[in-house]
C-alpha cells in the first residue's frame, strides 16, 4: 500500500488532520514493522526481543483483550478440544450439579456440562458478531460511499434515509427486519448486520467527505487522476483504516445484540449452545443455580469487552502515533 | 376400579374443612404411584413438606380468630382473560378468577360424587330424557336479581346463543334440546339423548349461574363485569394491568366444604396479571404481592426453604397434560412408530431432573383425580430395546450419515410444536429429542407464539403437540378422543381431537365412548371408559406427562387458602391476614 503520505502534510483543516493522523502511521508502518529488509537499527535483534519490542510497544491495552480474544478464536475454532464433553450431552440425573472439579461451571436442567456449552457456543457467537458486522459495514460502505461522492441529489437521499432507520433504535430495527425473515440464526446475523448499518454508514459518508475535499486528492484531480484511481488509492486507504477501528468495536455491539435476540428466543434454536439462549433458559433458574446465568453472561460480557477494548486499545495507538 | 378408589377418595386439594387435608391428600394420590417411580418417590417427600407447611397454617388457626378484612394481592402467571364471563370461550384463566364470583349449580366434592350448591335438588325422568333442577328459593345475585326457575332459562339460552362464542359451556350442555318452567323455582330440561355427565357439566364454573338481569346487558358489559352469587363481586378490570373484586356482604352460599359461613374475610382482591416466571416469584417474595400462581418447580423447591412463604399444589381434573402424537401423517400413522417413541423417550428423567421431582408421572390419559382414570404405568415405561425392534418391524431399518433411520430414503422424522403456554418447557423436548435420537428418531422443535402453535394445531401441522383440557368428568375422553371431533368446529379452526386417528380402531374406541357416556348404569360407566382407556392406550395416541395442577405460592402468613373441587381452583372465601 503505497499512500502518498507526503500529500497528507498539505492538510491545514485541523479536523482532518486529526482524522488523518489516525488513519495513515498504520498504513504506513505496519508493512515497515513486519519487513526485515527494512534497514532499522534493531534488525539485528532476535526474534524474541523483536517479539517483546513488538508486544510492549502494544501495551497492555492491547495485549490483555488480544488474549482473552485469542482464547474467544480458539474455543470458536476448536471447541472439542477445549470442552471435555459434547455440547450436546446429557444426563439428566447429573442436573443441577454445582461448579466443581467434575463440572467446571455447573451442568444445567438436563444434566449438561455448562462449561462445554459455554465454549461451544464461541463459535456462534463469535461467527454471529463477525458476520453482522460484515454486512452491516459492508452495507454502510455502500451506502456512505454512493452519499459522500454521489451528487447532491443523491446525498440527499441516502441522508434522509439514513435519517428514517435512525428514528428506529438499533435492537427494534432487528426485530423488525427478524419479523419479516422469520427467527433464525441467519436471520439473527442479517438483522443485527442491516440494524448497525445506518450508525456506519453515516460516519463513512463524513469520512468521505472530508478526504474528498483534501488536498491530495484535490492535488490527483489537478493530475488528471481517474474516479476509480481517486477512489482506489485515496478514499478507501484513509476510510479503511477507522473502518477497522469501528468494525472491531462493532463486532463487541454485534454479539451483545445476537445474544438479546437470542435471549428472546428470536436466534438459536434449541438445543444448540447459544449464549443468550442459555441466559434465557438459565433465567428460570436464577434463583437456584446461579451458574447457569452467571458463566453464559459473563461469557457475553467477556467477548464485547474484548473486542470494544481492542478497538479502542487500537484507536488509542493510532491516535498516539 | 376398586382398588383405586381409596387413593382416589383421598385425593384431591379440596376438602377445606381441615386445612390440612389438602396435600395430606395429593400426597395420598401419589401414594398409590409410589412403587412406580423414583420421581414421585421425590414428589412425595416435597409435597408432604408442603403439606407439612399448610398444616403449620391451620395449627396456628385455632389459636387465632381469623381476622376479617384487609386486600389480598393476588399474581397470576395464566394469560388474561379476554372476557371475565367464563361462558364466553371457557378457559382455565376464566375459571381461576371467576371461581371468586361465580357459582354453579351443583357441587361435586373430591370423590366425584354430585350433590346441591345453588340448585336444592334434581329428578330424573324414567327415561332419562328430562331433568327437574329445584333451585334455592333464598338466593339473590350481587345486582339483586333473585335465582328462579327462568334464571336457569336465561342461562342455558345465553350459553346457546352462538352469539356468545361459548366454547366450554357449549360443549357441556350440547344434549339440552330445551328449558321449560315448571313452577317458580323449578325448570325441567329436555335432553335430546341422554347424558349421564349432566350434572357434572353443571358443577363446573364454566357453566355457572348468572343473573338474568345481567346477561341481558349483552356479552360486551357482561364480560366487563359478570353478576353472580359469589362471596366477590367484580369492580373494575383495568386491562393488561388487574381486576379488583370486592367483597359481596350479603354472601350466604357457601360451597358444602367450606370453612365457615356469612361473608368471606377479605374485604378486597387485587386480582394482577404478571405473566413472567421469575417477576413473579420475586414480587412474592418481597412481600409485594400475597399469593401467585402456576408456580415453576424450581420455585416451588425454594419456597420450601423460605419459612415465610408456603406452597398449596393440587392436581386438576381432565385429558392430562400430554404429547398428543399426530396420525393423520408420516410416520405416527402407524402404531408401532407412536409406540416406539413413546418408548424411547424418558419421562421419569424430565420430571425428576427439570421440574425437580416436585411434579409426579402420569401414566393415564385422565387425570388422577378424574373418576374412573386407569393408571397403565406398562404401556408408558421407557424401553428403548423395545423402540428399536419396533422401529425394525415398522421398515425403519436403514441409517443416514447422521445416524438417523431411513426408510424408502426418507428420514424418520418428526416435528413437535411447543409454547410456554402449555407447560410442557422445552427443555424437556430436547431431553426427548436426545433420547428419540439414540433410537435413531429425528425429533425437531419448533419453538412457537401462542397464536402461530395455535394456527399449526388447528391445520395439523405438527407430529407431535403438547396439549391438555381440563373437565371434572371422564367424558373429557369423548371430547378428545372421539373422531367426530377431528373436523374443526369453524372451518380451518379448533377441533378437539387432535391425533386424527380413523379406521376400525378409531371406531372402537368411539363405540366404547359413546355408550359410556349414555349409559344409565355408574357401574357400567366406569367399565366403559376403562375399555376406552386400555383402547386408547394401546393406539399410542399420546403420551401422557403429568396431571394438569393448580400451583400456589403463598406468604405464609396469609391464611385458609383452598382448592375448590371439582376444579380444583382457588378460592378466597376463607382467607384472612394474619398481620396485626
Amino acid at each position: 500500500m503505497s499512500t502518498p503520505t507526503h500529500l497528507t502534510k498539505t492538510i491545514t483543516d485541523p479536523e482532518e488532520a486529526m482524522t488523518h493522523s489516525i488513519q495513515t502511521p498504520v498504513l504506513d508502518r505496519s508493512p515497515e514493522r513486519r519487513g526485515p529488509a527494512e534497514p532499522r537499527p534493531r534488525t539485528r535483534a532476535s526474534l524474541v526481543s523483536q517479539a517483546k519490542e513488538l508486544f510492549t510497544g502494544l501495551g497492555p491495552g492491547i495485549i490483555v483483550p488480544l488474549v482473552l480474544m485469542l482464547g474467544l478464536v480458539a474455543a470458536a475454532a476448536i471447541p472439542a478440544a477445549l470442552a471435555p464433553s459434547g455440547p450436546l450431552d446429557m444426563n439428566p440425573a447429573e442436573a443441577f450439579t454445582a461448579p466443581g472439579t467434575a463440572h467446571w461451571f455447573g451442568t444445567d436442567e438436563s444434566g449438561r456440562d455448562v462449561f462445554s456449552r459455554v465454549i461451544h457456543g464461541a463459535r456462534s457467537s463469535l461467527l454471529i458478531g463477525v458476520l453482522a458486522t460484515v454486512i452491516g459495514l459492508g452495507t454502510a460502505v455502500v451506502l456512505g460511499a454512493l452519499a459522500g461522492l454521489g451528487t447532491r441529489a443523491v446525498d440527499f437521499g441516502v441522508s434522509r434515509f439514513l435519517e428514517v432507520l435512525f428514528a428506529f433504535p438499533g435492537l427494534l430495527l432487528a426485530l423488525l427486519v427478524i419479523t419479516i425473515l422469520g427467527p433464525g440464526v441467519v436471520t439473527t446475523t442479517i438483522a443485527v448486520g442491516l440494524s448497525a448499518a445506518p450508525g456506519y454508514a453515516r460516519m463513512i459518508r463524513s469520512q468521505v467527505l472530508s478526504v474528498r475535499r483534501s488536498g491530495y486528492v484535490e492535488a490527483s484531480i489537478v493530475q488528471g487522476k481517474s474516479r476509480a484511481f481517486i477512489v482506489r488509492h485515496h478514499i478507501l486507504p484513509n476510510v479503511a483504516a477507522p473502518l477497522f477501528v469501528l468494525a472491531t468495536l462493532g463486532v463487541g455491539q454485534a454479539i451483545v445484540w445476537a445474544s438479546s435476540l437470542s435471549f428472546l428466543g428470536l436466534g438459536a434454536t434449541p438445543p444448540d449452545p447459544e449464549w443468550g439462549s442459555m441466559l434465557s433458559l438459565g433465567r428460570l433458574y436464577i434463583g437456584n443455580a446461579w451458574w447457569l446465568t452467571f458463566f453464559p453472561g459473563l461469557f457475553i460480557v467477556l467477548s464485547a469487552a474484548t473486542t470494544t477494548l481492542l478497538g479502542h486499545g487500537i484507536q488509542r495507538k493510532l491516535k498516539d502515533k | 376400579m376398586k382398588n383405586r378408589q381409596p387413593a382416589y377418595q383421598a385425593e384431591p386439594a379440596n376438602a377445606p374443612r381441615s386445612a390440612g387435608s389438602p396435600l395430606a391428600t395429593t400426597a395420598g394420590t401419589l401414594r398409590k404411584r409410589l412403587p412406580l417411580t423414583v420421581a414421585a418417590v421425590g414428589a412425595l417427600l416435597v409435597l408432604t413438606a408442603c403439606g407439612g407447611a399448610v398444616h403449620a397454617d391451620s395449627a396456628q388457626g385455632p389459636s387465632r380468630a381469623p381476622v376479617s378484612g384487609g386486600t389480598l394481592v393476588y399474581a397470576t402467571g395464566d394469560t388474561e382473560p379476554a372476557c371475565l364471563d367464563p361462558i364466553v370461550s371457557g378457559n382455565v384463566p376464566q375459571a381461576l378468577v371467576s371461581t371468586q364470583y361465580l357459582e354453579p349449580l351443583f357441587f361435586q366434592d373430591e370423590n366425584g360424587e354430585v350433590g346441591p350448591w345453588l340448585a336444592k335438588s334434581w329428578k330424573w325422568s324414567k327415561d332419562r330424557l328430562a331433568l327437574d333442577i329445584t333451585v334455592r328459593q333464598d338466593v339473590h345475585f350481587t345486582d339483586g336479581q333473585q335465582l328462579n326457575a327462568e334464571t336457569i332459562i336465561r342461562n342455558v339460552a345465553y350459553i346457546k346463543d352462538p352469539k356468545t362464542l361459548s366454547s366450554t359451556g357449549i360443549l357441556a350442555v350440547e344434549k339440552v334440546a330445551s328449558v321449560e318452567k315448571i313452577s317458580e323455582f323449578t325448570a325441567r330440561l329436555h335432553l335430546s339423548e341422554p347424558d349421564n355427565a349432566l350434572l357434572e357439566h353443571f358443577a363446573q364454573v364454566w357453566v355457572p349461574i348468572q343473573s338474568q338481569k345481567a346477561l341481558a346487558r349483552g356479552a360486551e358489559a357482561n364480560c366487563l363485569s359478570p353478576v353472580g352469587t359469589g362471596p366477590f363481586k367484580v369492580e373494575s378490570w383495568s386491562k393488561q394491568q388487574e381486576v379488583v373484586l370486592t367483597r359481596n356482604d350479603d354472601y350466604h352460599t357457601p360451597a358444602p366444604t367450606a370453612g365457615h359461613s356469612g361473608p368471606a374475610y377479605m374485604e378486597k382482591i387485587i386480582w394482577r396479571f404478571l405473566p413472567d416466571h421469575a417477576a413473579r416469584f420475586a414480587a412474592l417474595q418481597s412481600g409485594e404481592v400475597d399469593v401467585i400462581d402456576v408456580l415453576q418447580p424450581q420455585n416451588a423447591v425454594a419456597a420450601k426453604a423460605d419459612p415465610a412463604l408456603d406452597t398449596l399444589i393440587g392436581s386438576r381434573p381432565g385429558h392430562v397434560v400430554n404429547l398428543t402424537l399426530n396420525t393423520t401423517e408420516d410416520p405416527f400413522n402407524d402404531v408401532r412408530v407412536r409406540e416406539a417413541f413413546v418408548r424411547s423417550v424418558d419421562v421419569d428423567a424430565a420430571l425428576k431432573s427439570i421440574f425437580m421431582s416436585t411434579v409426579p408421572r402420569s401414566n393415564s390419559v385422565l387425570s388422577s383425580i378424574t373418576k374412573f382414570n386407569r393408571q397403565n404405568p406398562d404401556a408408558y415405561s421407557t424401553d428403548v430395546d423395545k423402540a428399536n425392534r419396533l422401529l425394525d418391524e415398522a421398515g425403519w431399518t436403514a441409517r443416514d450419515s447422521e445416524g438417523y433411520r431411513t426408510k424408502d430414503g426418507q428420514r424418520l422424522s418428526t416435528t413437535a410444536i411447543q409454547t410456554e403456554a402449555v407447560l410442557v418447557p422445552v427443555s424437556v423436548f430436547e431431553q426427548f429429542q436426545h433420547s428419540a435420537k439414540a433410537v435413531g428418531f429425528e425429533l425437531v422443535i419448533n419453538q412457537e407464539e401462542p397464536a402461530s402453535f395455535n394456527a399449526k394445531r388447528y391445520a395439523w401441522d405438527y407430529g407431535i403437540s403438547p396439549l391438555y383440557y381440563t373437565k371434572n368428568s371422564p367424558s373429557v375422553l369423548n371430547i378428545v378422543y372421539d373422531s367426530a371431533h377431528i373436523p374443526s368446529v369453524i372451518k380451518g379452526g379448533y377441533h378437539a381431537n387432535n391425533n386424527g386417528l380413523t379406521g376400525p380402531a378409531a371406531d372402537a374406541i368411539d363405540q366404547a365412548l359413546r355408550l359410556a357416556a349414555t349409559t344409565g348404569s355408574e357401574k357400567e360407566r366406569g367399565e366403559l371408559y376403562a375399555k376406552a382407556q386400555q383402547l386408547i392406550d394401546k393406539q399410542y395416541l399420546s403420551l401422557p406427562i403429568f396431571d394438569q395442577q393448580t400451583r400456589l405460592g403463598f406468604r405464609s402468613d396469609v391464611e385458609g387458602v383452598r382448592l375448590l373441587s371439582p376444579l380444583g381452583m382457588p378460592t378466597f372465601y376463607d382467607t384472612w391476614l394474619d398481620r396485626s
